[in-house]
């Protein structure tokens, strides 16, 4: 009669779970991951993944969702360059309301003797379409100085 | 007031995630479960050998000390793992800025904060962190705690129904809500993300010249991986310090609505999976009403002032109405992510704000919104039952003296670890050390102090304070709210849930839990319940506030 051996299985530490699922989460959610959704964002949208950037004269001139930092009169300028009273939340925020853009049309009328009209017909056409769901009139300050510079050559020679 | 238009793209967007969350919870369930699902082809091999890799059996179930102890060390080694990251960032790859290790105190604060759901920062991420910080350690923890949360949920919910005989496997259920639930939610909501604008590169910081000639640096990263799984995740720590206010992590009011679509998911989808996972799906009917009810109060407090014009702190691109929408449903579900500064929100969002972190169930955050909603339910049930002379039973589970102690030592956590701290930091003048504070009026500053740690003990993690908090004081005090306020209440209720396992069940329940009137009585106890503990102190904060400010407006 032979005893009945039970097969010796190495009983696990009980850290062993606990280390090694530590390890892997760390590599498959914070490495993995992604790298993943990177390599398909460089692949599939290479333009907003390299951060949405505007292009005058076939280089780089900044991102048109960060603050393009004007300061010049013959340009809109954006919020955070006036005064702290008016400053966004991050720091950068690319836009104005549509009110502050059109403030800004006398000064710019000045510096460049575009007609006030001409100016107003610009900021208005460049209004971002989600006001059609809920939200207050906003511009992009970086959009609307490009087609300034676009449609105007003359008036703004040194940039075009 | 807000218009018609934006009132329907509120009931829009809330449609949006109860409708999806309704389609998603049979499939949920499945994985929490252990049923077959579609991914089977595709992640059974890996799923097995990983099991193996871990030494665990995956049909062997855990009493509920060893679910705890088994989750709370897992969070302990992956803190680890991601603190030694962050410290020594300098050494590792993926770092294009050349930024140095974290201080060990910053590092520890904030792998505490982000293993707990908290994520409050203390830390400026664009100007501290290195893409590899960014993804090993802070999309990592936010991975996992929003998988604890899940798991604990579904452990609960094993406890409490019918005829079960353990608490379910921890290791499984972890494996199995990280590679079925969160990884596949995240890839899709990642590159819709980035489609929309939200930058995704390991390449370096971009230095430009701008159209004045000035030179401009670009900081961009592996951004849309991070904010898929910290909205998905209710985690809400940002890639960028002033968070999704952030125009990369944020663009436009799409991905605004997105993102705010993206925090309710989740939450949303495991209150029908509920119904499911108990067996009987009505009664998610009170958890809904009782969730979303309150959650639609909130918003319609909110939306009482005027939704002004653009002001400071906030995003041209979002206004009032985007940014008032966006704090009332980041702290309802408890992300505490931020798409304005809090100090540029109307008194009354803020108050909902506290609503949402003190009741921590409207839906709640990942998993642990039903575990505090089963909390309520208990408290209910017992009040009802002696009130109408009833025996209290739940899913048939008769509730006796022990487990209305268990729930009433979870619920005072909570107002313990908020109150006493806030007394705490004017009692030991710890508030002076903030710059500034002193200037701030009473009622301003004393609201950013209670919110404070009533964001860290909800595992919320927006707050007014930011780096100003950055003292001794307000770094320990936080610290431990966090901690506490994570790991206690999940320990207690836990505890409550397994003396479930192998308790008699009558077959015909004699107050139904799952009716309408039931419904309504829930959301009145949690309105009570909160607004009892709380009220005193809000008066002092917000609403004193709000009306101080109604007086200078009409004097």
């Amino acid at each position: 009669m032979t005893t009945k051996v039970e097969p010796q299985r190495p009983r696990p530490a009980s850290y062993r779970p606990i280390v090694v699922l530590a390890v892997l989460s760390m590599l498959v959610c914070g490495l993995l991951f992604p790298l993943v959704v990177t390599g398909i964002a460089q692949g599939a949208f290479p333009y907003q993944a390299n951060g949405s950037q505007a292009t005058l004269n076939g280089r780089s001139v900044g991102s048109y969702l960060i603050d393009n930092n004007f300061t010049l009169p013959a340009f809109f300028h954006g919020r955070n360059e006036s005064n702290p009273a008016t400053a966004s939340a991050s720091g950068v925020d690319p836009d104005v309301p549509l009110s502050y853009a059109l403030s800004q049309v006398p000064r710019i009328h000045n510096a460049t003797g575009l007609p006030e009209a001409t100016l107003i017909a610009i900021v208005t056409s460049h209004v971002q379409w989600t006001i059609w769901i809920g939200g207050d009139p906003y511009v992009n300050v970086l959009r609307l100085n490009l087609a300034l510079i676009g449609d105007y050559p003359a008036a703004y020679s040194g940039y075009g | 007031m807000i218009d018609a238009l934006q009132a329907f793209v509120v009931v829009a967007v809330l449609g949006a995630a109860l409708g999806s969350g309704w389609a998603l919870a049979p499939y949920v369930a499945r994985v929490l479960a252990g049923s077959p699902t579609f991914l089977d082809r595709l992640l059974g091999p890996l799923e097995k050998r990983t099991y193996r890799l871990i030494g665990t059996d995956p049909s062997s179930g855990m009493g509920w000390k060893q679910y705890f102890f088994a989750a709370l060390l897992l969070n302990v080694a992956q803190m680890a793992i991601a603190f030694l990251v962050l410290v020594g960032q300098g050494a590792l790859p993926l770092n294009p800025q050349g930024f140095p290790g974290m201080n060990w105190e910053l590092a520890f604060n904030t792998v505490v904060s982000f293993a707990s759901n908290t994520n409050l920062q203390h830390y400026a991420g664009e100007s501290t962190l290195s893409y590899f910080s960014q993804m090993g350690a802070i999309q990592f923890l936010q991975f996992t705690s929003a998988a604890t949360g899940v798991c604990v949920m579904a452990a609960m919910v094993r406890g409490f129904k019918r005829g079960s005989a353990n608490m379910g496997n921890f290791y499984v259920d972890f494996v199995r809500v990280v590679s079925r639930i969160l990884l596949p939610l995240c890839l899709v909501a990642a590159v819709v993300m980035v489609a929309l604008g939200v930058p995704q590169t390991l390449g370096g910081y971009i230095t430009v010249k701008t159209v004045e000639g000035a030179t401009q640096r670009l900081l961009v990263g592996p951004v849309a991986s991070l904010v898929s799984i910290m909205q998905i995740g209710t985690n809400g720590g940002g890639y960028f310090g002033a968070n999704s206010a952030y125009p990369f992590q944020n663009p436009t009011p799409i991905t605004d609505i997105l993102q705010i679509y993206l925090m309710l998911l989740l939450p949303t989808t495991l209150v029908f999976a509920f119904g499911e996972l108990v067996g009987k799906k009505r009664e998610t009917l009170p958890i809904l009403i009782a969730s979303y009810g309150l959650l639609a109060i909130d918003l319609m407090i909110a939306f009482i002032p005027s939704m002004a014009a653009v002001g400071p702190g906030i995003e041209a691109r979002f206004g009032a109405f985007f940014s008032t929408f966006w704090t009332v449903v980041t702290t309802a579900v408890t992300t505490g992510s931020v798409n304005s500064s809090l100090a540029g929100n109307n008194p009354l969002a803020i108050l909902s704000a506290f609503m949402g972190m003190v009741i921590q169930a409207t839906p709640g955050g990942e998993g642990v919104g039903i575990m505090y909603m089963i909390m309520y339910i208990v408290i209910t049930v017992f009040v009802v039952g002696l009130m109408t002379g009833r025996t209290p039973e739940y899913l048939g589970a008769k509730i006796n003296a022990r487990d209305v102690k268990l729930v009433m030592v979870a619920f005072l956590i909570h107002p313990v670890i908020i109150l006493v701290p806030t007394v705490l930091a004017y009692a030991t003048k710890a508030v002076n050390a903030i710059p500034g504070f002193s200037s701030l009026p009473t009622s301003v500053g004393f609201t950013q102090i209670l919110y404070e740690f009533t964001s860290s003990a909800a595992n919320n993690g927006s707050d007014f304070l930011g780096a100003a908090a950055n003292t001794p004081f307000f770094n320990v005090a936080t610290a431990v709210v966090i901690f506490v306020g994570r790991f206690a209440p999940i320990m207690v209720l836990l505890a409550l849930s397994g003396s479930m396992i192998g308790r008699r069940r009558s077959e015909s329940q004699t107050l139904r839990t799952d009716s309408g009137s039931f419904s309504l009585v829930l959301t009145g106890s949690i309105v009570l319940l909160a607004v009892l503990t709380f009220l005193p102190f809000l008066m002092l904060g917000p609403i004193l506030t709000y009306f101080q400010g109604l007086v200078n407006f009409l004097g």
